[in-house]
C-alpha cells in the first residue's frame, strides 16, 4: 500500500471518530454552532482527502454528508436525531469501506448501490434534489422505460427491433445480455466526462445508439455544452462488470437484463405464400418428433430457396440459430414456427404475459412489476438444481399424452420451491401460468414464467426501488421537507441494513498509535538511567572481589550484569527505533521551496532528492530543517546561474540540485550538491579580509580550501546586495552552529565554475554518546570519541618548543600540543609516567590534528549527556555532564571551545 | 484543432475535443450550407456530436471507424 493511502486511512479513522464524538456532543447541545462547524470541517476534510484516490463510492457518500453539514451549518436545515442517525450510518459505511481498502486496497463494486442510497438519504434531509440529478435527467431514465409499457403489450417493451438482425443474431448467441440506458447529467462535460467515449468502450458492447432528450433548438440557441444525449446499448458483459465500469454514475445508468429470446424478431418483406404452410406443418411435426437434425436440414434447404430479404427467411435464420444455441428449448422453436405460420413476429412478452403476476416481460419493461413477483430469490445450489430439472422437463417436446400430468408435476415442484424460499406470494403467478399451460396443453407458458421468475436473475435491483416506491408513495411523508421529490426516490425499505462498526462489533484496532513525544522522552530518560544503574554492577563486582574478597560472588554479579546489559541495550535500541523518522520529513518541503525560489529568480532547477527513506532520531531530523533551507537557498541564489549564463558556459540551461541522504555506520550524511558557479576562493579571501574576519598575514597564507570554508565564519557575506533570500551574512554561520549543536560536522567543497558540495554528517541519535575518560590533575574528564583520533605516549625528549608553543612530530606531521591543565586554567604541569612519557590525546579540530597533554587515559563509556543548566550553562568549556556507574559526575569537554 | 474549416466543409480528424464544439457551432452558423467530412475522425466529444446532430447538415463522408460510424448513424437517424 502506498504511504499516501496509508496516511489517508489513518487520518480517516481519526476523522470518523471525531465525527462520531461531535455528533454525540451535538445530541446534548443541538444548538452549538461551534460543534456544527467542527463537524462540517471533519466531513469536509475527509471528503477532500478521499478525492485524491479512486474511491467514488466513498467520495459520493462524503460529498452528500458535506452538503448536508453545510446546509446545517448555514441554518437551512435544523439538527435532528434523524440527521445524526443517517450521518452515523453513512460514517459507519465509510469506516467499513476504509477497512475494505486496508485489506483489499480497493472497494468492491457491490457497495455502489449502498453508497448511492446513503448519499440520497443524506440529501433528502437537505430537502433539495441532488445536484447530479437535475430534474430532466432524473425523469428521463425513470420515464423512458415506462413509455413502452404505457403503449401496452402490443409493442416490444424495448426497441430491440432497431438493432440490425446480424447484431441480434450475434447477441443471441452470446446469451446473457444487458440493456443499458445511460442518461448523463447535463453538466457532465464540465466535470471532464466524455460519456460518448465511455459508452463506446463499454465492456462487451454489441450495439448502441444515441438519441437526444429534447428536440434540437435553432443553432443560434444551442448550448453544445449542456448534455442532452441519451445512450442506449446492448452488452454481453456480466452485470457486475457493467456496474463496475459505470461505478462513477450509478444514478445515471439503468441496466436491464434481456432474455436472449427477446431478440428473436424476424424482419423483412412479409411476402409469403402457401408453400410455407407446408413447411411449417412439416417442421412442427419434426420438432414434436424431436428430430432436430431433420428440422435443421429442412430449414436450411428452405432458406436456400428463399429470397434472403424476406421476412420468412429472417425467421428461418432465427430458427436455425435457436436450434444451434438452444437445442433443448422446444418452446422457442415452437414459438418461431408458430410465428412463421402467421407471419407475425413472435410476441415474447405476451407469451410471458400468460401470468399476470410476474413473468419475463416485467424483467424487461421494468416498471410494471407488481409487487412480490420479481423479487429475486437467492437460490441455494440445491434449489437451483431442482429448478434446472423442472426447466429441462418443460423443454421436452409437448406432443405426448401425459403432457398435462407432467406440467402439473412441475408446477407442484415449483410451488414447493416458492414456499421454501419464502416467495409464497408468487404462487398466484405460477398458478395462472399453470392454468394457461393446461388450457393450451403446452409447457411454453409455464417455462416462460419459470425463466422470468428464476432464471437470469432478471428482476434487477435498480428496478426494485421504483416499484417499492410506487407502492409506498402514500406513506413517503416521513421525510419532512421533501416537497416534491423528483419522481421516485428509493425509500429506505432497507433501513435496517447497517454497516458494522457498532459498539458490539469486533473492532480491529489500528496498527499504529500516536504517542505524545513527552512520553517517549520520559522512556528515553528512564532507559538512560537504567544504563547508568547497570554500569554500577561491574564496580560492585570489583568491590566484592577486592574489598570483601568473595571471588565467586564477583563472578556471579558479572554474569548477571551481562544479561542485564544485553536487555538494556536491546531496550535502548527499541526506544531509539521509536524515535527514528525518515529524513523525507524534512525533504518534502524542498520541491515546493525550490520551485518558488527558482520562479522568483528566473532560474531553471532540477531538484533531485535521494535516500529520503534514511532514518535518524527525531531531534536530529528536526534540527536539519532550518540549516537545509539556508543551504538550499544559498545554492539557488548564489550557486546556480541563470539559464543564459549557464548556456554561455556550456552547461545545460537547467541547473541540478541534488540533496542526498545516506547512512554511514552510525551517522547520517546529507549531501547538497549543485552544478552552479562554485565559490571563488580569491573573492572569499578578499571579502574576509575586508570584513576583518582574517588578518593580512592569514590572507597571504590561507589555502583555497580553507578560504572556501571561511563562509562559515560569523558575519561573512560575499553578496553585494542583500536580497530577501540570502546575503545577510548570517546564513552559513547559523547553519554551522545548528549542525554542531547536534554534534554534527559540516564540510564544504567547491570548484570554481563546476559547483559546490556541502556534506553534513550527523549522529543517528544523540541520546547516548561514547566518550573517553581522561585524567588530569587528579580529576577525570570526558572527551567525545567523535573527535578523538588516537592516544599516544610521547617521550618528553620529542617535544619541542616553537615560538612558545609545544609541538611534536607524529608520523611526519607537526602536531601542536596543549596541556589540558593550562587550557582549563590550572597551573599544574602534566605528569609523565615512569618512562618519562607524556600522555597525548590527539583530537581532530576542524580537520586538523591537535594534541592535548593529559596525565592518564581511562576507558571509554557510553553516557547520556545532559546539557549544563542554570549558571553552569554559561561555561562553554563543557558540553555537558553525565553520571557514571559508581555515582561520580563526569564533565564532558567541548574540545572545539577550549582550544 | 482537430476540425479544419474549409470553404464548404468542416473536416474532422483524429479526436475532436470538447473545446472544438464552439468553433464548429460558429462556423455552421456562418455557413448555412457547410457540410461535414468525418472520414478521418476517430472520436468526437459529445459536445461536438450535439452540434452535428442539431445542425442536421449533410455528412459528406462517414467515419472510416466502423463503430463510430454506427453510433453517428444512430444519432442522426430521424
Amino acid at each position: 500500500m502506498n504511504p499516501l493511502l496509508e496516511q489517508f486511512l489513518s487520518e480517516s479513522r481519526e476523522a470518523l471518530q471525531g465525527i462520531g464524538e461531535k455528533l454525540m456532543q451535538l445530541e446534548k447541545e443541538p444548538a452549538s454552532t461551534d460543534l456544527m462547524i467542527e463537524l462540517f470541517r471533519y466531513v469536509h476534510t475527509l471528503k477532500g482527502n478521499s478525492g485524491l484516490f479512486d474511491l467514488p463510492e466513498l467520495t459520493r457518500v462524503l460529498h452528500a454528508g458535506e452538503d448536508l453539514m453545510d446546509a446545517v451549518r448555514n441554518g437551512q436545515v435544523a439538527y435532528s436525531s434523524v440527521l445524526a442517525d443517517r450521518l452515523l450510518d453513512a460514517m459507519d459505511f465509510v469506516g467499513m469501506l476504509c477497512d475494505e481498502i486496508e485489506t483489499h486496497e480497493r472497494i468492491d463494486i457491490k457497495h455502489v448501490n449502498d453508497s448511492v442510497r446513503l448519499a440520497e438519504t443524506l440529501r433528502q434531509l437537505i430537502g433539495t434534489p441532488p445536484p447530479t440529478e437535475a430534474p430532466s435527467p432524473v425523469s428521463a431514465p425513470v420515464e423512458a422505460p415506462s413509455a413502452p409499457s404505457a403503449v401496452g403489450n402490443s409493442g416490444p417493451p424495448l426497441p430491440l427491433a432497431d438493432i440490425p438482425e446480424e447484431t441480434r443474431l450475434e447477441a443471441y448467441r452470446a446469451g446473457s445480455l444487458h440493456w443499458l440506458a445511460y442518461s448523463p447529467v447535463e453538466e457532465c462535460f464540465f466535470q471532464g466526462d466524455d460519456p460518448f467515449y465511455q459508452v463506446r468502450h463499454t465492456p462487451g458492447i454489441l450495439w448502441g445508439s444515441i438519441s437526444a432528450r429534447t428536440a434540437w433548438p435553432k443553432l443560434a440557441e444551442l448550448d453544445p455544452y449542456s448534455c442532452v444525449l441519451d445512450f442506449t446499448l446492448l452488452s454481453s458483459a456480466p452485470r457486475d462488470e457493467l456496474e463496475e465500469y459505470y461505478r462513477y454514475v450509478p444514478d445515471q445508468i439503468r441496466i436491464t437484463a434481456v432474455p436472449a429470446q427477446f431478440l428473436i424478431l424476424p424482419q423483412g418483406d412479409p411476402n409469403g405464400g402457401p408453400v410455407y404452410e407446408d413447411f411449417v406443418a412439416d417442421a412442427i411435426a419434426l420438432l414434436h418428433a424431436g428430430n432436430m437434425a431433420g428440422l435443421t436440414r429442412a430449414a436450411r434447404s428452405m432458406l436456400e430457396l428463399s429470397n434472403p430479404d424476406l421476412w420468412f427467411s429472417s425467421a428461418l435464420r432465427w430458427l436455425l440459430t435457436a436450434i444451434e444455441c438452444e437445442p433443448g428449448n422446444s418452446v422457442v422453436q415452437q414459438t418461431i414456427l408458430a410465428s412463421l405460420r402467421t407471419l407475425t413476429p413472435p410476441v415474447w412478452h405476451e407469451i410471458g404475459d400468460i401470468s399476470d403476476n410476474g413473468g419475463a416481460s416485467e424483467a424487461v419493461n421494468g416498471t410494471t412489476v407488481p409487487s412480490p413477483a420479481a423479487i429475486p430469490v437467492p437460490l441455494s445450489p440445491e434449489m437451483a438444481a431442482i429448478i434446472g430439472a423442472q426447466r429441462e422437463i418443460l423443454s421436452l417436446p409437448d406432443s405426448v399424452g401425459w403432457q398435462n400430468g407432467r406440467i402439473k408435476g412441475v408446477a407442484a415442484a415449483l410451488s414447493g420451491c416458492l414456499h421454501a424460499t419464502g416467495a409464497g406470494g408468487a404462487i398466484a403467478g405460477l398458478e395462472a401460468a399453470l392454468a394457461k399451460a393446461l388450457d393450451r396443453e403446452s409447457a411454453a407458458p409455464l417455462l416462460l414464467w419459470l425463466d422470468g421468475f428464476f432464471a437470469p436473475t432478471v428482476a434487477d435491483t435498480p428496478d426494485r426501488p421504483e416499484q417499492t416506491a410506487q407502492s409506498e408513495q402514500g406513506d413517503a411523508t416521513d421525510t419532512a421537507g421533501q416537497s416534491s421529490p423528483t419522481p421516485v426516490l428509493p425509500q429506505p425499505t432497507y433501513a435496517d441494513v447497517k454497516f458494522g462498526r457498532r459498539a458490539e462489533d469486533t473492532f480491529a484496532g489500528p496498527k499504529s498509535i500516536k504517542v505524545d513525544q513527552v512520553k517517549i522522552d520520559r522512556l528515553m530518560n528512564l532507559i538512560g538511567e537504567m544504563v547508568v544503574a547497570k554500569n554500577a554492577l561491574p564496580y560492585l563486582a570489583g568491590r566484592a572481589e577486592t574489598v570483601f574478597g568473595v571471588r565467586d560472588l564477583s563472578r556471579e554479579i558479572k554474569s548477571q550484569y551481562a544479561v542485564i546489559n544485553r536487555i538494556a541495550e536491546e531496550m535502548q535500541d527499541s526506544i531509539m527505533q521509536v524515535r527514528m523518522m525518515p529524513v523525507s520529513f524534512v525533504f518534502q518541503r524542498f520541491p515546493r521551496l525550490v520551485r518558488d525560489i527558482s520562479n522568483k529568480l528566473g532560474k531553471e532547477i532540477n531538484l533531485v532528492l535521494e535516500g529520503e527513506e534514511t532514518e535518524a532520531d527525531k531531534n536530529i531530523v528536526e534540527s536539519l530543517g532550518d540549516p537545509l533551507v539556508h543551504i538550499v537557498r544559498n545554492s539557488l541564489d548564489h550557486g546556480i546561474e541563470t539559464p543564459d549564463v549557464r548556456k554561455k558556459c556550456g552547461k545545460p540551461a537547467a541547473g541540478t540540485l541534488v540533496i542526498r541522504a545516506s547512512q554511514e555506520s552510525d551517522r547520517v550524511v546529507i549531501e547538497i550538491r549543485d552544478d552552479g558557479k562554485g565559490i571563488d576562493p580569491d573573492v572569499i579571501k578578499r571579502k574576509a579580509y575586508e570584513k576583518g574576519v582574517i588578518s593580512e598575514e592569514q590572507l597571504e597564507r590561507i589555502s583555497d580550501q580553507d578560504a572556501v570554508n571561511l563562509v562559515f565564519a560569523a558575519g561573512f557575506s560575499t553578496a553585494e546586495v542583500v536580497s530577501d533570500l540570502s546575503g545577510r551574512g548570517v546564513g552559513m554561520d547559523v547553519v554551522r552552529t545548528a549542525i554542531e549543536k547536534v554534534n554534527g560536522t559540516i564540510r564544504l567543497e567547491s570548484e570554481k565554475g563546476k559547483g559546490t558540495r556541502l556534506s553534513l554528517s550527523l549522529p543517528l541519535s544523540m541520546a547516548v554518546s561514547n566518550v573517553m575518560i581522561v585524567e588530569s590533575n587528579r580529576q577525570i574528564f570526558g572527551v567525545p570519541m567523535d573527535s578523538v583520533i588516537e592516544t599516544v605516549r610521547v617521550p618528553r625528549a620529542d617535544i619541542r618548543t616553537i615560538k612558545k608553543s609545544l609541538t611534536t612530530v607524529l608520523r611526519g606531521r607537526i602536531v601542536p600540543l596543549k596541556p589540558l591543565n593550562s587550557l582549563l586554567g590550572l597551573n599544574v604541569p602534566p605528569k609523565a609516567n615512569d618512562e618519562d612519557e607524556l600522555a597525548v590525546l590527539v583530537v581532530n579540530i576542524g580537520g586538523e590534528p591537535a594534541g592535548i597533554m593529559v596525565d592518564d587515559f581511562h576507558e571509554t563509556v557510553d553516557i547520556i549527556l545532559k546539557p549544563m543548566t542554570g549558571v553552569l550553562a554559561g561555561l562553554s568549556a563543557y558540553s555537558g555532564s553525565a553520571l557514571l556507574g559508581d555515582g561520580s559526575v563526569l564533565m564532558v569537554l567541548d574540545i572545539k571551545e577550549i582550544i | 484543432m482537430t476540425i479544419t474549416f474549409k470553404k464548404d466543409r468542416a473536416v474532422f480528424s483524429d479526436m475532436a475535443g470538447g473545446e472544438d464544439a464552439e468553433g464548429l457551432l460558429e462556423w455552421l452558423q456562418k455557413y448555412p450550407n457547410g457540410k461535414m467530412d468525418l472520414s478521418a475522425c476517430t472520436h468526437l466529444h459529445p459536445a461536438n456530436l450535439q452540434v452535428v446532430m442539431a445542425a442536421k447538415r449533410q455528412i459528406t463522408t462517414a467515419p472510416k471507424d466502423k463503430q463510430l460510424a454506427g453510433w453517428i448513424a444512430s444519432a442522426l437517424k430521424p
